[in-house]
């Protein structure tokens, strides 16, 4: 075991020879201010040195599967709001997009795009917070604040569209609820416009400072072998140098329409696969969904924004299918099996966290304590979709 | 590559384990329960198959489904109006099942295999030593569901306690009305009344003009 | 609507990226009026009031955020919402230096004896707030939930409950001012109010 661990300038012959120590085992509680929410990491530690890390979830487990085996399709909309709580859009638009591939209905033109809008918007604002809680976690105060401060900008968009600052429940299978409020497209594009120029803030506050690359260069690396291994997506996995991406090699809605790129680890500042590549592809993920906003500003047609062939009782037909969308934490999937009634048989929720954090457990040994903090900030985990 | 062709492949290999295609909605096949395990191998590294990712594990409980279509599937137990949990003396048959769905990252298709066990046996291979992201999947089968999986390195409660007795997403569960000495029963609902000096709020007005 | 949003890169008019908002402050007269004479000052107050005010102008919260309701919590102690300005911005990590605990979020079965422990672990005069409809009555998940504890009442004695799913950062705000009057109200013994005090012996232990 001695020497799989590698440390910054702690070697083991730097060890006393009678120096017996035994491994400590300390509980990084449910209630923690680095944890992301209610996560418990069993860590077992000798000295800060981490030699096996057991993440223990479920303290946020809302039974949403069961719920959903007692309402609507529609009805459940609302609880898939509660996954991701920070781009809950997101998770909408995959159940929406799941139920209308088994109902093999067509999406008005104008729901289409508004949204691919709202989700790449719902996007930038999960990197936001993401961004904003690793510098929080690496002792940077100041960017959380800043990030708050354009989230709440783009949370006035969704306010005045849908109603809800933070959970929505927008989407509607076979389009959306209520349709874009008059001025849409100029409140988004001056959010677009603005947000260009403060991720250059961002990068200059945070992104190339050279502390931020000394705590997260070459710390916590997962490479793409354990990411296909672990079933690791969404940033996790580009950081690794992989460019896949569920809406450009799996693609769902409008989304082949739209020229963007993917952003993908390179090690720049390290190894492939480190906190930093991870953060990085997050931070470039942001300048692509202004990207996609834009085109889709301007391709946005008038029209309806419901499907006229759903009907108000939603009863896909019997069989199952499993359907996944690009959130921003990954790759959602719900895998809904139907017997032709009205509620759901069975609603499996895959939700990208959770395979996400699984890989902690292999990269988490012979990390020391704060770059295991690093590193699970870097993995960008949501306890509500974890634990459901 | 087609769903039939892999199936055809599959079945070549393994004969009569193989059951079923499944080509409704979903492209996949229903294999023999014993022998998930291989045939999961034989699916990660076959030459044109290279399924390298699992990308998720469904446990599920077939009880009560309504094989008509019509959706008269027996109805789940909840909290009733006065927040007291909902009982039953139906006891659950039925088989309980896996779904496995795969994706090739190389050649991009996507296939799902099915299985399901009596539930006086609900034993399946693990498959997690083909795929390790299976490993929290099949705890979560067999957390709320009950399906234990043979050869699993580690096969606990991952999101009940561990002490958590019953297998939640069963359709026969019953609601707990404590557990250990926590409260778990709901808050009576039909009892609110409105006080004289609440406020009235009027009824809305009725949809129609501007939608 | 315009065209050739692909193009346009301007942002809004008006919009400095130098000097984000200019501040406008208006002065408070009476306070102007005590702070600048050359008297010397005298304020006669009780201890009482004293005790109070100097309780309710700096609550300091645990960070207890367990679900949704936690980030509009944090949103609610970023900028724009600031909640330091009420003196409650110092979230506390221990909850022996905490004197509120904000349950913003479902509280599970699992969690509930973490969540008493917390409680019984924050020092007096200590007060919860039960923030969003998990905390108050378990929310969206009373039905079906069998994990989900209807309601933050059942393990520890609740002052305000602020309702929403999730509730405003405005509403939290709300709610804390309606704490505060709470406190100020509050005829001066240094231990818990009685109904705190026999509530919290009536919840079971939880030796978990």
């Amino acid at each position: 075991m001695s020497e799989a661990l590698s440390t910054h300038g702690w070697q083991d012959q730097d060890r006393p020879h009678d120096m017996h120590s035994e491994l400590l085992e300390i509980n990084m509680g449910p209630q923690h201010p680095a944890t992301h929410g209610v996560l418990r990491l069993l860590i077992h530690t000798d000295g800060e040195i981490v030699h096996k890390v057991t993440p223990v979830i479920g303290y946020l487990h809302r039974c949403a599967e069961k719920i959903a085996e007692g309402c609507d399709y529609r009805q459940w909309m609302v609880y898939t709001d509660r996954f991701d709580y920070l781009a809950p859009m997101n998770m909408n638009f995959g159940y929406a997009v799941a139920v209308e591939n088994m109902l093999g209905c067509e999406v008005p033109e104008r729901a289409e795009h508004i949204r691919v809008i709202c989700a790449e918007l719902q996007r930038i604002i999960s990197h936001l917070i993401a961004l904003g809680t690793f510098g929080l976690d690496m002792g940077a105060w100041t960017p959380l604040l800043y990030c708050f401060r354009e989230r709440e900008e783009i949370l006035n968009i969704f306010e005045r569209l849908s109603g809800g600052r933070m959970l929505y429940n927008y989407f509607d299978i076979g389009g959306l609820r209520f349709d874009a409020y008059d001025g849409f497209a100029e409140d988004v594009l001056d959010i677009v416009n603005i947000m260009e120029q403060k991720l250059g803030e961002y990068n200059t506050l945070l992104s190339y400072n050279k502390i931020f690359i000394e705590r997260t260069a070459d710390v916590g690396v997962i490479d793409a072998a354990d990411c296909y291994a672990y079933g690791c997506t969404g940033p996790v996995l580009r950081g690794a140098g992989v460019p896949f991406d569920c809406r450009k090699d799996d693609p769902y809605s409008i989304y082949d329409r739209f020229e963007f790129d993917i952003p993908y680890g390179e090690g720049e500042k390290g190894t492939i696969g480190d906190c930093w590549d991870r953060y990085i592809v997050r931070v470039r993920e942001m300048y692509e969904s202004c990207r996609i906003v834009r085109q889709a500003l301007d391709a946005m047609p008038d029209g309806p924004i419901m499907s006229e062939d759903v009907k108000k009782l939603v009863k896909p037909p019997v069989g199952s299918l499993y359907t996944r969308t690009e959130s921003s934490k990954g790759e959602i999937g719900f895998h809904i099996f139907s017997d032709g009634g009205s509620k759901p048989f069975r609603n499996k929720v895959r939700s990208p966290s959770f395979s996400n954090l699984q890989v902690l457990e292999k990269v988490g040994p012979g990390l020391m304590i704060s770059d295991l903090v690093a590193t699970v900030g870097s993995l960008d985990i949501v306890l509500g979709e974890i634990d459901r | 590559m087609e769903a039939t062709a892999i199936h055809d492949l599959l079945k070549q290999r393994f004969g009569d384990d193989v059951l079923d295609l499944v080509d409704d909605h979903e492209q996949g096949a229903q294999v023999a329960p014993a022998r998930v395990a291989e045939i999961a191998l034989a699916l990660r590294d076959g030459d044109d198959l290279d399924f390298d990712s699992l990308m998720c594990l469904t446990g599920i409980d077939w009880d009560g489904y309504d094989e008509t279509g019509k959706g008269k599937s027996v109805a789940i137990l909840g909290y009733d109006e006065s927040g007291k949990p909902e009982t039953s003396d139906r006891v659950g048959e039925g088989d309980l099942g896996v779904a496995y769905a795969l994706y090739s990252h190389r050649h991009g298709h996507k296939f799902c295999l099915f299985a399901r066990v009596p539930r006086s046996a609900p034993e399946l291979p693990s498959v997690s030593g083909v795929w390790p992201t299976a490993a929290w999947h099949e705890r979560e089968a067999f957390d709320l569901v009950g399906m234990r999986f043979t050869g699993h390195p580690d096969l606990r409660r991952i999101l009940l306690d561990d002490e958590w007795e019953g297998h939640p997403l069963r359709k026969d569960y019953q609601m707990p009305d404590v557990w250990g000495e926590v409260p778990m029963n709901g808050q009576p609902y039909a009892d609110a009344k409105w006080g004289e000096d609440d406020v009235v709020v009027p009824p809305a007005p009725a949809p129609g003009g501007d939608a | 609507m315009r065209k050739n949003y692909t193009e346009s890169t301007t942002p809004p008019e008006g919009y400095d990226p130098q000097r984000e908002q200019t501040l406008d402050f208006a002065i408070d007269e009476d306070l102007a009026k005590l702070t600048a004479s050359d008297d010397k000052n005298f304020i006669l107050t009780t201890v009482d009031e004293l005790f109070n005010w100097a309780r309710l102008s700096s609550i300091w919260p645990v960070t207890f955020g367990l679900a949704c309701c936690a980030i509009e919590m944090m949103a609610a102690s970023a900028t724009r919402y600031d909640i330091d300005r009420f003196g409650a911005g110092a979230f506390r990590a221990t909850p022996r230096q905490a004197d509120l605990m904000i349950v913003s979020g479902t509280v599970t079965a699992k969690m509930a004896t973490r969540l008493r422990r917390i409680y019984d672990q924050m020092p007096e005069p200590k007060w919860v707030v039960a923030m969003g409809s998990c905390a108050i009555g378990g929310g969206p998940y009373f039905k079906y939930g069998y994990h989900v504890v209807k309601g933050v009442d059942f393990m520890v004695p609740v002052d305000v409950y602020i309702p929403g799913c999730p509730p405003r950062p405005e509403v939290l705000l709300d709610g804390l001012m309606r704490l505060q009057d709470k406190i100020r109200g509050r005829k001066g013994k240094f231990r818990a109010p009685k109904w705190v005090a026999d509530y919290a012996k009536k919840i079971p232990y939880v030796k978990r």
